[in-house]
């Protein structure tokens, strides 16, 4: 017999925040009330099979974070910049445009109207049962950010979203951004998430794009929160006739690190390219779930996925292409390469591929494995140091993707944080 | 490709041709399921006490488990009480004793299939079990496969004959608590194979067994049972039709393999149930657990299949990799056709060091059936040095099919290597336009590239295999280019 399900606990049901206009509070309030028997993910759970040990919510992390706190970001931003503060934006902080066909509005900022119009569209980008915990946040968040390119519409800098939660008490945050980008608009949004403090937190954030025709923006996604930081997120894209959209996303682990990206290419010729890089130490996890809907005929997407798994780490990659029945001349490219760098680490991967058109072409590789002896023996046999060379080697591993970043002060964020890694990864070798 | 279309419906209309049903006297128990019946069936097998108490230790455990729904197969909910779990030709004594008493018309029931029961399958040199519905009716060639010292005959006379051989390694390598078709078929099963090659020796000859399914509104659930002892080697084969029926019927079949020391098993089956009509209606249900524990040193155990029957199949023959330097190997060809839904794939379990598998599947679906490839590669934290090479490819043909690939993969070992590719593609214009070109009609350029797609997995087939998977393939794609 099964045992009855273990429930989201009542306590994560209660929003605060209540400086929203009427349309999104009504909205707030139906996600909650149809949360209440959401049952928490399982061993059983497909979607969390690898990763529901990691996941662990206690009622003193169910009450929102206080809003006020200071920034301690680790980009130094060369472009526009809004700054969340345990998922509420700090306009103080932040330094943004907010033109005639470029519309960058907080939540709390729309008018009834406009929220109203928002409310139709939030969440229109993930499917409800795919994607758990995008629920939630639609049901807690307590702000959130709607930017909206009209056509032809383009920010002369990359946007970059500081999302921060301030540990100094047990508690979570729900930060929230919606892009509504117009026909042949482009944009580059930079989302960096950190924290500061100690407490045991949990963040559950959710971003959404729905791209229209010919539309173009690239997302760079950099997850760098603390030891102490319990993770959901999600991303969910929508995209209308030759639309592309580029994703980068980093992640370095934690407690629990957990990443849906949902991307529906829904307009013939659309594209998307979808890079990610995970690197995990000590007993961090990370779980990227990626899923590339072909809706409509000749779409291309391209996927590579990296992950290096070091010491205790768990690091976990599932990706899917689905292919739907009318979409024909698809297509798609999947891969994802694995390093598992100790013997007490785990990788577990599964690209899947779900095909109901025939004229297709389809390919997905997954390898995991360790540094070739052949190219450390090459490089030490030069006169490199073994740890250097080893070093060399895992960062060639990953910089093919790294080095694609378009953002150069990401990039350097990036490499910094990668070389810290290294240095512990291979202290003893 | 319209004008090619309607070459193709024409061609399509191909029927199944083991469909047709022997008239025979039959003893078949009324449907449903009970400790009660169990027991009949343990007493009408004179089976050890033993037996008995395994066979209600499965079914009590079984009635608390449910049904598996995560496979990619939609049918509706099996009544297990409208099934009948026996069913076996009446006899007027016991057991016959030489091929002479088996009664003849179900000699002809063979013939009819092809398979070589008689004195003249000398010249094919396959010894051969048959089972027909619940029990095994004659088993070829014991007395030269005897004196090397194999054992062949159904599971059944083996819980007789050879209770201690039985004891030890029943249900080890697929416990009844394994799974709910595994459990189910622990407590009913009826009739089967059972193979032990002791040390050393290379068994003279290709093993073989043909199932059939025969009456109507039953069951078949037959239990393999392979032994191969340190240094011996052996190569069985597997074959199965049944009638056509407009309703579905159960197969829920749980083969067991195990490899000692330096031992080999080369498992191969072509799987030709009944799939149904092309509408969708009736079928064979094929559930099945197979699986297989390389628990010696240098063991290797291959498995190579050729599925094209079935209205379901829910399949993974697995290998347990233990023992140090052990093989595993799965080959395998699905096609699915009309409506019929394929989810199989393998399981290569790598505990102990320097193990080896190499996984090809290949996928074909047609018409509007649903083919998916389900497999897990896991290397254990022990497993140093272990390697799997995965290659799963899917053909597609026509657009109303699906072709699905959901591979597991799992390390928990630095040192192990894994590397897996998947790639979905159809018969493209471009060959068909070769072929035809060069005279060379539809029917042919289909079969031809088909093959072509499955050489990989044909070559690893005994011969006589090879040619029948072959012409099976030939004959369930016949003009489905669309």
């Amino acid at each position: 017999m099964k045992p009855a399900p273990t429930l989201l606990s009542p306590a994560f049901l209660h929003p605060a925040g209540q400086a929203l206009p009427e349309p999104l509070l009504a909205l707030r309030k139906q996600r909650g009330a149809a949360l209440v028997d959401m049952p928490m993910p399982t061993r059983k759970t497909e979607n969390w099979k690898y990763s529901s040990k990691y996941l662990k919510l206690t009622d003193e992390m169910a009450t929102s974070l206080p809003t006020t706190g200071k920034t301690g970001s680790a980009l130094a931003v060369p472009g526009y910049k809004v700054v969340f503060i345990n998922g509420v934006v700090m306009p103080e902080a932040s330094e943004y445009p907010d033109l005639d066909n470029i519309r960058i509005q907080r939540f709390g900022d729309l008018s009834d109207a406009e929220a109203s119009d928002l409310v139709e569209r939030l969440d229109s980008t993930l499917d409800a049962k795919a994607v758990q915990f995008a629920g939630l946040n639609t049901a807690r968040f307590e702000d959130g950010l709607v930017i909206r390119l009209k056509p032809d519409a383009a920010l002369d800098q990359p946007l970059f979203i500081i999302h921060e939660v301030t540990a100094d008490a047990s508690g979570s945050a729900f930060p929230r951004i919606f892009v509504d980008a117009g026909r042949n608009s482009q944009l580059t949004l930079v989302e960096e998430y950190i924290s500061s403090g100690e407490e045991a937190v949990f963040v559950n954030s959710v971003t959404e794009f729905t791209l229209a025709e010919g539309a173009n923006i690239t997302n760079i996604r950099l997850s760098m929160g603390g030891e102490n930081v319990q993770h959901i997120g999600a991303t969910g894209v929508t995209q209308q006739r030759s639309s592309r959209f580029e994703s980068h996303c980093v992640g370095f682990g934690g407690p629990l690190r957990r990443h849906d990206l949902r991307v529906r290419l829904e307009g013939k010729g659309a594209e998307c390219k979808l890079n990610g890089v995970v690197v995990t130490q000590d007993t961090q996890h990370y779980d990227n779930h990626t899923t590339i809907e072909h809706v409509a005929p000749n779409c291309d997407s391209e996927e590579t996925y990296r992950n290096i798994a070091a010491d205790k780490s768990h690091a976990v990659f599932n990706g899917r292409i689905h292919i739907h029945p009318d979409a024909q001349k698809s297509n798609a490219n999947m891969s994802n390469k694995n390093l598992l760098l100790s013997t007490g680490a785990e990788i577990d991967t599964k690209p899947e591929l779900e095909i109901y058109a025939d004229d297709v072409k389809c390919a997905h590789g997954a390898t995991i494995g360790q540094l070739n002896e052949e190219s450390l023996f090459y490089l030490v046999s030069r006169g490199i140091g073994r740890r250097e060379a080893n070093v060399l080697l895992t960062m060639a591993f990953i910089n093919e993707l790294v080095t694609q970043i378009p953002v150069e002060a990401v990039r350097d964020t990036v490499q910094a944080r990668l070389s810290q890694f290294f240095d512990q990864a291979f202290q003893e070798v | 490709m319209t004008t090619a279309n309607k070459e193709v419906n024409e061609l399509i209309k191909r029927e199944y041709e083991h469909g047709f049903v022997t008239d025979i006297e039959v003893d078949t128990f009324e449907p449903g399921l009970s400790e009660d019946v169990i027991t009949r069936l343990s007493e009408i097998k004179k089976e050890p006490q033993f037996m008995l108490e395994w066979r209600l230790k499965a079914y009590r455990r079984w009635l608390e488990m449910e049904e598996p729904d995560w496979a990619h197969l939609g049918y509706d909910r099996i009544d297990y009480n409208s099934v009948s779990y026996y069913s076996a030709p009446k006899r007027k004594e016991d057991m016959p004793q030489s091929l002479d008493e088996v009664d003849p018309e179900l000699l002809k029931t063979y013939e009819k299939l092809g398979i070589p029961l008689h004195e003249h399958a000398k010249l094919a040199g396959v010894a051969v079990d048959a089972v027909f519905d619940s029990v095994s009716v004659a088993t070829t060639f014991k007395e030269p496969l005897a004196k090397a010292g194999v054992i062949f005959c159904s599971i059944s006379e083996a819980v007789r004959d050879y209770p201690e051989l039985v004891q030890k390694y029943l249900g080890t390598v697929v416990p009844h608590t394994d799974n709910f078709f595994a459990g189910l078929n622990a407590a009913v099963f009826s009739d089967g194979t059972f193979v032990y090659v002791p040390k050393g020796v290379r068994c003279p000859m290709e093993l073989s067994t043909y199932f059939r399914i025969n009456a109507a509104n039953t069951g078949q659930f037959e239990r393999t049972l392979i032994i191969a002892d340190e240094g011996s080697y052996v190569s069985y084969l597997e074959g199965c039709t049944a009638p056509m029926r407009d309703e579905n019927q159960l197969h829920a079949a749980v083969v067991e393999l195990v490899a000692l020391d330096n031992a080999e098993i080369k498992y191969s089956t072509v799987q030709n149930w009944y799939p149904g009509d092309e509408n969708g209606k009736g079928g064979i249900y094929n559930f099945v657990t197979k699986r297989a524990a390389c628990i010696g040193k240098n063991s290797k155990v291959s498995w190579t299949q050729v599925e094209t029957g079935s209205a379901i199949t829910w399949k993974y023959p697995s290998c347990i990799l233990r023992g140090e330097g052990s093989v595993g190997e799965f080959y395998s060809v699905a096609l699915t056709h009309n409506h019929q839904q394929a989810d199989t794939g393998t399981k290569m379990i790598h505990l102990g060091k320097n193990t080896t598998s190499t996984i090809i599947s290949k996928g074909i679906s047609a018409g509007k059936s649903s083919n998916v490839y389900r497999g897990l590669v896991k290397f254990g934290p022990r497993a140093e040095g272990a390697r799997n090479f995965t290659e799963c490819d899917s053909l597609l043909i026509g657009d109303q099919c699906g072709a699905h690939t959901f591979p597991y993969i799992e390390s928990l070992n630095k040192s192990a290597i894994v590397e897996h590719e998947a790639t979905t593609s159809k018969v493209s214009d471009e060959q068909m336009f070769l072929c035809r070109q060069r005279g060379i009609d539809m029917e042919r350029a289909v079969s031809m590239i088909v093959n072509g797609f499955c050489k990989d997995v044909f070559k690893e087939l005994p011969m006589e295999f090879a040619v029948e998977a072959g012409k099976l393939l030939e004959v369930s794609l016949e003009g489905s280019v669309g």
